[in-house]
């Protein structure tokens, strides 16, 4: 997102100015792909940003950067301010597991995520409540209303394996970027017997 | 007896379906007891303490040291 002022309209015109990314988290990785979906990577210029989005939403408006990557309810609270999106995308969060747990729990804990996601997606704006109530000392955010939020933007999908071309394509994008090193090894990185056996066990 | 499994917090972002499922008893209805566990304030670590190839994160830190079993990344 980029400040009310900025001159910015689209992620190319991002080339060569700062991009305040938190490192280290899925929004940072989103913004990079975003970014090198639109310059080559010699004209991504980024710096540190905090974790939190409060922070980065902060920093936007002081003008310490040119643009961030925010997430909800942050990008709510930004368009309210007059910040524009330049560009948005998606992505699953992905669950790591211990190599002691058991594919009964984490075939529950699936199940009972299922049934939620599908709760969610039958009316979004009744759970959108709960991008208030994480931030709930941050008066920018516990002034919006749920009818402030773009439900396009609240995508929930239920959970499934991850597909190992998926899981390879991530890997060696962040291999790319020196964050990961060797070669993607399916079997090293995924149990596939007992996501497999969660995910049977896990179907309603 | 209602197996347990104990992941780190989520926020809505991420973790909307883990908050709904939880206040709603869907965890509890698939006898599931699942806890929800936090880092300390004074253990966590600011991204922007980090660079693009050394980032810092609180991200598995608690599953690290085994006080939970899975998180979400």
């Amino acid at each position: 997102m980029v400040a009310p002022t900025s001159t910015v309209y689209t992620p190319q015109e991002l080339a060569g100015k700062p991009v305040a990314l938190d490192y280290g988290n899925g929004t940072a990785y989103a913004g990079l792909q975003m970014l090198e979906g639109a310059m080559p990577r010699a004209a991504i210029t980024t710096c540190a940003a905090a974790t939190s989005p409060a922070e980065r939403f902060a920093g936007l408006m002081r003008g310490d950067f040119e643009a961030t990557v925010l997430q909800e309810p942050w990008i709510t609270v930004a368009e309210k301010a007059g910040c524009r999106l330049v560009s948005t995308t998606f992505f699953h969060g992905t669950w790591v597991a211990a190599p002691g747990v058991s594919a009964e729990a984490y075939a529950a804990l699936l199940r009972a995520l299922r049934r939620a996601v599908r709760r969610i997606n039958a009316d979004k704006r009744r759970y959108v409540g709960y991008f208030i109530r994480d931030w709930s000392t941050h008066s920018e955010v516990t002034s919006l209303a749920p009818d402030d939020f773009n439900l396009g933007r609240i995508q929930l999908k239920e959970p499934g394996p991850i597909p190992e071309d998926e899981a390879r394509w991530a890997w060696d994008w962040m291999a790319s970027w020196g964050l990961l090193h060797g070669a993607f090894d399916a079997t090293a990185q995924i149990d596939r017997r007992l996501e497999q056996q969660a995910h049977e066990l896990a179907v309603i | 007896m209602a197996m347990t499994l104990t992941i780190e917090r989520v926020m809505a972002f991420m973790g909307l379906d883990v908050l709904v499922a939880r206040d709603e008893g869907l965890f509890e209805a698939e006898g599931l007891d699942l806890r929800i566990v936090a880092l300390a304030p004074d253990e966590m670590r600011s991204a922007a303490e980090g660079t693009p190839d050394k980032p810092a994160t609180n991200q598995g830190k608690l599953m690290a040291r085994g006080d939970a079993e899975m998180f979400q990344a």
